[in-house]
């Protein structure tokens, strides 16, 4: 409890008040708002912003979207595919984003990675979609998305395996395609699990970091920064605990405001 | 007849469908299968165009590279150490507060509990900037307990953990009661065997968790000698040395114990992750 309190609790207040001040090595200083008014004149803090926000629409879709259209196809397979398929998918994110992203970063490195190769052998010339402005956020989209997928897929399989066999044969009775089968039962049934998907997701995708760090390093020219990358660099890099610490409160009442709706979920089954 | 040709309908999309997820599955497993490939093949092999898809002559001297140069074994050490601390901590304080929830009337017993599970969606990630100071002033930085403190606060176990003991009879702890068992030891020698599957899950989430957490490891430890292995290799990627063979190496040391604990435990992994999400 102590614990607690000493590391959730507390840093959440203290961040607070160190939003509002400004932090050299040892000195503190009341500046007020001022924090915030430097963000919001910074124009890579609104870069962060934009990127976070894409990140967040497309990464979200993309996993949800994936994981049912993968579980609805295989939730009443037998048990040795389920667990193939939940395996193969799952293995990505037991190794984690630092290991998929190294082994990405080479793959996609414009010298010697077998992506550029592969694109030059089929006559497109040469390739860099990391230092593109234009291919840096879909690279990263889809590589945030394939690493991650797993976790929702394992969640959509469960809570498929446990929709009602009964309303699978009344349909089966009444002809209903397998089509109409997942959209019409297996869809609305695990409703609840897309909210709880969908929020975990977004909240996950909020602080996206390591992939920003290893793979692009923000750049090229900020065209990849996040918030949270944002948020890092002002605190650990330039020494603007400040600024850091604005950018985290802003952070955590979004993330506040998102978890509402989940949180009235859990308390209510409790 | 129609029912017939439904039935073809059917199976064509479920066959189709099928087809693409293996796959894109397979897909998805290929960056790591190059990854291993790498981490063997030398370092001219390793960049030579058209690649080689597997490696001509197998080399373990990127391992030993990245043992000889680096402190590998001791950020492995360090890995294995604050995973199995914290998670033990997060095991033992965990039951104990779960099972407080879960059987135990106290005032005020509602709102903690609300207010544990809040902090369950609150990132610490976007609080690090006070979480460093406050570990700072304790004077934690590039120490194991500024590494594993932080990860032990959190509602992750307890709300797993009071999902079992939910499910646990009430009966039992009667029949223990009548028997003239105490509280502490209807939970140890009651309770605490019947929620091993529990245990078991939250031992090997949190345990995978805090292996592969970056941020917060790469803030607290910054010596090179007190990374984790995921820290420190991540430094091998912006090492100047352009030998990728010797990248892949590391990363390749940081993954395979995590691929062991899954072949081994996968069981459990299905269980916790699904425990308390999935509703039916």
């Amino acid at each position: 409890m102590i614990v607690f309190l000493a590391f959730l609790v507390y840093p959440i207040l203290e961040g607070m008040r160190l939003s509002l001040y400004q932090i050299n090595y040892d000195s503190e200083k009341f500046v007020g708002l001022a924090n915030y008014t430097t963000l919001f004149n910074d124009p890579v803090f609104f870069k962060a912003i934009f990127n976070t926000i894409i990140f967040v629409v497309f990464i979200v879709l993309l996993t949800v979207g994936f994981a049912l259209f993968v579980a609805s196809a295989v939730f009443d397979k037998n048990a040795k595919y389920v667990s193939f398929i939940r395996g193969s998918y799952y293995i990505p994110v037991m190794v984690s984003m630092v290991v998929m992203s190294m082994v990405w970063s080479f793959l996609l490195n414009p010298a010697n990675g077998l992506i550029s190769f592969i694109y030059k052998d089929m006559g497109l010339g040469t390739i860099n979609l990391l230092g593109n402005p234009k291919t840096v956020l879909p690279v990263v989209i889809f590589v945030t998305f394939a690493t991650n997928v797993g976790q929702a897929i394992i969640l959509y399989i469960a809570s498929m395996i446990g929709v009602s066999k009964e309303l699978f044969e009344a349909a089966e009775i009444d002809g209903a395609s397998r089509w109409q089968v997942i959209s019409k039962i297996l869809i609305p049934s695990v409703g609840p699990t897309t909210t709880y998907i969908t929020i975990i997701n977004i909240i996950a995708v909020l602080k996206i970091f390591v992939v920003i760090q290893l793979l692009t390093g923000g750049g090229p020219n900020n065209s990849s920064v996040t918030l949270m990358y944002y948020l890092y660099n002002n605190a650990f890099k330039y020494n603007q605990l400040g600024v850091a610490s604005a950018v985290g409160v802003i952070m955590f009442v979004i993330t506040l405001l998102l978890s509402v709706p989940q949180l009235r979920s859990m308390i209510k089954v409790k | 007849m129609s029912k017939i040709r439904n039935k073809k309908k059917r199976e064509k999309f479920d066959v189709i469908s099928n087809v693409i997820i293996v796959l894109f599955a397979l897909l998805n497993l290929f960056p790591l299968y190059w990854l291993f490939t790498s981490s063997l093949k030398n370092s001219s092999d390793v960049v030579k165009m058209p690649p080689d898809w597997w490696p001509k002559s197998i080399t373990f001297s990127n391992y030993v590279d990245v043992f000889q140069n680096q402190p590998a074994l001791r950020w492995t050490f360090n890995s294995i150490y604050v995973s199995g601390v914290s998670t033990i901590i997060v095991i033992v304080v965990g039951a104990m507060a779960a099972y407080a929830f879960s059987k135990i009337n106290f005032k005020g017993k509602d709102i903690i509990f609300i207010i544990f599970i809040s902090s369950l969606m609150i990132p610490k990630e976007i609080m690090i900037v006070p979480l460093f100071r406050i570990t700072q002033q304790f004077g934690m930085v590039n120490s194991y307990n500024g590494m594993i403190w932080p990860n032990v606060a959190g509602a992750f176990g307890v709300f797993l953990l009071k999902g079992f003991f939910d499910l646990t009879p009430n009966a039992l702890r009667e029949a223990g009661r009548i028997d003239g068992a105490n509280e502490w030891r209807i939970f140890t020698r009651i309770m605490v065997p019947i929620i091993k599957p529990g245990i078991g899950a939250l031992f090997i989430l949190n345990f995978v968790q805090v292996w592969n957490d970056y941020l917060w490891q790469l803030v607290i430890g910054q010596e090179n000698k007190m990374k984790t292995l995921m820290v420190g290799t991540a430094t091998l990627m912006q090492d100047l040395n352009p030998n990728f063979a010797y990248k892949m190496a590391g990363a390749t040391i940081a993954a395979i114990p995590m691929l062991l604990v899954f072949m081994l435990f996968q069981r459990f992994f299905t269980n916790g992750i699904t425990a308390g999400a999935v509703k039916e």
